[in-house]
């Protein structure tokens, strides 16, 4: 990822590899818990830049959760009356997405860079094959595609702006502060509906609108305690489940009956 | 005080639930019905994914309603073969409509047929409710007597097949009305989240001309039976069903049904049912005004990725 043709700076003279620029990142937390108590979190990330030139230096955080494919529907006017559309599916939607950044994306580097790099939400990978193709599951015809045509965009945007208010994504050009020197942090804020999974956080250096240093660190979401093993069973064994559920909800009502009775 | 919900997979405010469930849980036990066209309206209004709230309001119904019919059958207010004769329609129909709701997910209709079936029934149930008990309290109001009640039964109920004795209710009619009748409300119950009582209970009283007495206690037999079958299919098929969410709701629906009952007996029987009426109009007008109203917001996500 480090970019060969960085432009040399005048001053220092050919920077020998001992004094690359390096970034250094960690979280102070790997593993969220999501227990019976669970009402978001907020991981902070903190790291330094090595950088013996001192040039100009940007850095850039981005999180990404656990895949997951998002089924999208337009409400539509038929007859007066407002129907959703045949939903469509978009594949490589990041169920969680965070990008954060010391000064807004766009002056940091090009488009095209942003781009390659899936830095900001407008450079996510929401899409799908080439072609639109029709999926089927349990006889029901779902469309899958990339190019929906003019309104692409809109779809797009729309799976965007919907993920956005939920708190699932967002960008944030103030989003990391340099503290001191080379010091900088960087609050990642998981809402309550975060999928649980593995997270994969890109700790990226730039400078001259170059991505200079990587590095990569893991976070770990994961259900905890009753609540894990409640999701498991009803997962597992949905019907041992459903039935212990409903055999629970019957005694209580029966229970209920006879504490209240007043004859 | 907030509680994540497992399989909601949101979190909520503890006893804001169970103040929901309370208040329902008032207004069940005050006119004998389970309430839950009233209860999953609000909590998908509340943030609960509507999925998990029709599939978790079937325990809490079949609870509540398990609540009540002991209290009936104490006062040998159930008629247990006509009850039996509805449950087994409530059987087929639960079996179709969950996976009429599963179909309809997956094809991103679901919102429109509850919309539509909230507007649909709840207004015409409300409105005739509303209509009928306004005209008693006025006739009332006016030293009028009642009409009395029309006691031929439509001819179509003795002229089908399979007729089958009721004792308890002094029937002797075709199964088929029953049957038809208790696999249509189980179909609702699936794709509504509700026990079906706002339409069981007039249904009975008007279409089958059971006796009054005996309507309430019997058509809770029928909802504990399919309720408790959707339940079990909704977590079995759908995996949908939130235990947590479900014992929040029971604990204050408990309570709130007895205090319910209490608090009926100082009303008219004609002026609850106006009550309720209003209740009931008000509920389908809103859930079906989104229908006609430009949405804010054009795209909706819909849950079932994963299918």
């Amino acid at each position: 990822m480090i970019a060969a043709d960085v432009p040399t700076p005048p001053l220092p003279p050919s920077p020998a590899p001992a004094s690359a620029p390096v970034i250094s990142a960690a979280l102070t937390d790997t593993t969220v818990q999501v227990s019976s108590d669970f009402r978001g979190a907020r991981i902070v990330l903190y790291g330094a830049v090595f950088d013996a030139a001192a040039r100009p230096s940007d850095v850039v955080v981005l999180v990404r959760g656990p895949e997951q494919p998002v089924r999208i529907a337009r409400k539509q006017q038929v007859m007066g009356l407002w129907l959703n559309s045949r939903p469509v599916v978009f594949h490589g939607a990041p169920g969680f997405y965070r990008a954060a950044s010391n000064r807004p994306l766009g002056d940091i580097a090009t488009f095209s860079t942003l781009r390659r790099l899936r830095a900001g939400v407008d450079h996510l990978a929401i899409n799908a094959p080439a072609e639109q193709r029709i999926e089927t599951r349990y006889g029901v015809r779902d469309v899958v595609v990339s190019r929906l045509g003019p309104d692409y965009y809109d779809w797009r945007r729309a799976v965007v702006r919907l993920k956005e208010q939920s708190g699932l994504y967002h960008e944030d050009g103030r989003g990391v502060r340099f503290v001191d020197q080379g010091l900088f942090r960087a609050e990642i804020a998981l809402p309550t509906g975060a999928p649980t999974g593995v997270y994969q956080a890109d700790i990226l250096l730039f400078q001259d609108g170059k991505p200079v240093s990587r590095r990569t660190r893991t976070l770990t979401v994961e259900k905890v305690g009753v609540e894990r093993a409640l999701y498991v069973w009803a997962h597992k064994r949905p019907w041992s489940y459903g039935l212990a559920a409903m055999a629970f909800a019957l005694v209580a009502g029966w229970a209920a009956s006879a504490a209240f009775r007043r004859d | 005080m907030d509680i994540y919900l497992p399989i909601a997979e949101v979190s909520v405010n503890a006893p804001l639930i169970v103040a929901l469930g309370a208040l329902v849980g008032f207004i069940s036990g005050m006119f004998g019905i389970g309430g839950g066209f009233l209860m999953t309206p609000m909590l998908v209004f509340f943030g609960i994914p509507a999925p998990v709230a029709v599939a978790s309001m079937a325990n809490h119904v079949a609870a509540s309603s398990m609540s009540s019919v002991i209290a009936y059958s104490r006062r040998r207010a159930v008629d247990l073969r006509m009850g039996a004769v509805l449950a087994a329609g409530g059987i087929i129909g639960a079996f179709v409509g969950v996976e009429l709701f599963r179909w309809l997910r997956l094809l991103g209709q679901a919102d429109l047929v509850v919309s539509v079936s909230y507007l649909l029934f709840l207004s015409i149930i409300g409105g005739l409710m509303l209509m009928e008990s306004l005209g008693t309290i006025l006739r009332r109001r006016r030293g009028e007597t009642q009409p009395p009640r029309r006691d031929r039964r439509p001819v179509w109920l003795y002229g089908l097949p399979f007729k089958m004795r009721f004792p308890r209710s002094r029937l002797y009619i075709s199964v088929i009305p029953p049957l038809a009748l208790g696999a249509f409300v189980g179909v609702l119950s699936a794709i509504m989240g509700v026990g079906g009582g706002f339409i069981l209970v007039p249904a009975m009283i008007y279409v089958l001309r059971m006796p009054a007495g005996t309507v309430v206690g019997t058509s809770l037999l029928q909802i504990i039976v399919t309720t408790a079958l959707t339940g079990v299919l909704q977590a079995g098929r759908n995996q949908t069903v939130d235990i947590v969410l479900a014992t929040l709701l029971l604990v204050g629906g408990i309570v709130g049904a007895q205090y319910g009952a209490r608090a009926s007996s100082r009303f008219r029987a004609e002026e609850l049912r106006a009550i309720l009426a209003l209740i009931v109009l008000l509920v389908g007008l809103r859930m079906g005004l989104g229908l006609f109203f430009a949405p804010d917001e054009p795209f909706v996500l819909m849950a079932g990725a994963n299918g």
